[in-house]
């Protein structure tokens, strides 16, 4: 399969800048109630030479599934560090619900959960001692029957809540973090490869807890390797490539830069040799079948069809993971 | 309950089966150093055993070495015995850099997270080492007084109690001034590299410090040594406690702490 026939990826777009001097933040001051819950402005992030994360902008709004996509060591996590104020930029700002992430970080991260990409944990303490200890660390008091109802849902009953985490399986492991994450019920959720770890059976639960925070009007900034399961949940998606946004798109739009593969079934022998508009590539060609890959609007082939004995036509549905295996791609030559 | 307090009970809690251990054990072994005490007393041994030292040990003493050789100094020796100090310092140094160690582990990411200052990692730090230091000292009076109860021959005075407040004070200051330069370390490096950089110079110092009771010409650089300031072996010969030393001992913990507050405000938390 060739990708130059394939329409150009649009780049991301930059966000309308914010102008705002370093601690300021204009949204703060005039509407907080209406920022959005992660806003990202000029956000780079260098390790001597090398630029971890360059001059990122993005907005993500209420009530959003974010989807982080990228390489390993393409800026995911370097980001999520970035709007804990675990790392420091060296420059830009991020703003969580109108809170600056550096200045008035107590505020901002009051109001997220956060499920890292690999948890430390104590293992010589017991899955309920570590939901407890870091319920406590939050400003509101955790309901009990919420804990419960996650732990339910996901299947870590009390009798393993008791066992010494030294006992636990990376699955148990995992599962536990994303109970401490969610257990505040907090506005936003940051969440770092959530589902690794997760069986099946345990992702299905995730997935199904996601849709509910998001009716509940939480926000997930999620990132996942796992294609499938963003172009599943979330809304929006934004992909970096060696620190750089590279594409920045809801999941329905960003199907669209892929193409869709058709297969054209003659009932005769058909050898005609025709000359196929743009966004149209022959992959296959046999006396009675063809295949093809389009992209764009499926009218011209429809078209060039006519008067030839076609049998049967399957048109199959351009995935997200065409479009971001092909960054990836991209990015690895 | 607010966050650090939870973050300081929890890591008491992490920490102290090897507190309680390390402190019954040192408490054993006092109590033990007083029967020995009190049967090198009952057998006249003293003045032999004195002679039987090495004359760099004699020298080490200096003047002290008669009031060391007694009773009353065998028992008050833990406060500068060379291995109960060696334990101390190991205790204090791990406890030091937990701070270290939650970094590396990512435990610190799910703290920091959280509406949690930076700074806390610190400040929980220093009252979890003083606590310990505390709790050591306390568990070795403890040893100390059952030793004395159970084996002290009855023709012998007890030690002073402002004496043995004034040498577990001098040794609390030497430990804290340790911890200090662990914290610093333990800010900035992993928690093996911060551990094994503090026992290193604190071996170095000792030595320094030995070193120039016996050789005058060290004098020029002993005192970069924190042990140059801790002179216990006067206070057993009945001398007060210097305040200088604690003041200067207490000036080197209190410059590792802010060092550590600086660089934990300032670094990027990452494994």
């Amino acid at each position: 399969m060739q990708n130059h026939q394939l329409a150009a990826p649009s780049p991301a777009e930059p966000q309308e800048p914010i102008p705002c001097g370093p601690g300021q933040n204009p949204r703060a001051t005039t509407d907080r109630a209406s920022a959005p819950a992660i806003s990202i402005r000029g956000l780079a992030k260098r390790y001597g030479p090398i630029t971890a994360l360059k001059e990122l902008n993005l907005d993500i709004g209420r009530g959003e599934i974010f989807g982080f996509l990228g390489l390993n060591g393409a800026g995911k996590t370097t980001t999520i560090r970035l709007l804990l104020d675990l790392i420091r930029p060296t420059s830009g700002q991020a703003f969580i619900f109108g809170y600056n992430c550096w200045t008035e970080g107590l505020d901002a991260r009051a109001r997220i959960g956060y499920l890292p990409g690999e948890l430390g944990l104590y293992l010589d303490l017991t899955g309920l001692e570590t939901l407890e200890f870091l319920a406590g660390l939050n400003r509101q008091p955790v309901d009990k029957r919420r804990r419960q109802e996650l732990c339910d849902r996901l299947e870590l009953p009390g009798r393993d809540l008791r066992r010494r985490l030294r006992e636990y399986s990376a699955g148990m492991k995992r599962k536990l973090g994303i109970i401490q994450a969610f257990q505040g019920e907090p506005p936003l959720l940051i969440l770092d490869e959530p589902t690794e770890g997760l069986d099946p059976l345990m992702q299905e639960s995730f997935y199904g807890l996601l849709s509910d925070v998001k009716r509940g009007g939480a926000t997930v900034f999620m990132s996942s390797h796992v294609l499938c399961e963003v172009e599943r949940v979330c809304d929006r998606i934004a992909l970096l490539r060696k620190g750089e946004m590279v594409l920045l798109s809801s999941v329905r739009e960003s199907r669209r830069l892929a193409p869709r593969r058709v297969r054209v079934l003659f009932s005769k022998n058909v050898s005609a040799n025709p000359e196929f508009p743009p966004g149209h590539e022959l992959t296959e060609k046999a006396s009675r079948l063809w295949r093809l890959e389009v992209t764009g609007p499926i009218g011209p082939l429809l078209a060039l069809l006519e008067g030839l004995p076609v049998e049967d036509m399957e048109v199959e549905e351009a995935r997200l993971e065409d479009v971001v295996l092909r960054y990836y791609r991209e990015e690895g030559s | 309950m607010s966050g650090p307090f939870l973050l300081f009970r929890l890591s008491l809690k992490r920490v102290r089966t090897l507190l309680c251990t390390t402190g019954l054990v040192l408490a054993g072994v006092q109590a033990l150093r007083v029967r020995i005490a009190a049967s090198l007393h009952s057998d006249g041994q003293f003045e032999q055993l004195a002679a039987l030292l090495p004359s760099s040990v004699r020298g080490i003493l200096g003047p002290s070495l008669s009031s060391v050789m007694s009773f009353n100094g065998i028992v008050c020796g833990v406060y500068f015995d060379t291995g109960f100090m060696i334990a101390l310092l190991a205790l204090t140094i791990a406890v030091s850099t937990v701070p270290a160690s939650e970094m590396e582990t990512g435990f610190a990411d799910l703290i920091l997270a959280r509406p949690m200052r930076r700074h806390w990692l610190i400040t929980r730090t220093i009252a979890l080492a003083l606590v310990s230091i505390l709790l050591m000292l306390l568990m070795i009076m403890a040893g100390t007084w059952a030793g004395l109860a159970m084996f002290a021959p009855p023709d012998v005075a007890w030690p002073p109690a402002r004496q043995t407040a004034s040498l577990a004070l001098y040794l609390a200051m030497l430990l804290v001034c340790w911890s200090g330069v662990a914290m610093a370390l333990g800010a900035a490096c992993r928690r093996g590299v911060a551990g094994a950089t503090t026992s290193l110079i604190a071996f170095a110092a000792l030595l320094l410090d030995w070193a120039h009771r016996l050789w005058p010409a060290l004098d020029r650089i002993a005192w970069l040594s924190p042990f140059y300031y801790f002179s216990p072996y006067e206070l057993v010969a009945g001398k007060s406690l210097p305040l200088e030393d604690l003041v200067i001992l207490w000036a080197i913990a209190m410059s590792g702490f802010t060092v550590a507050y600086l660089i934990i405000l300032q670094r990027d938390i990452s494994r």
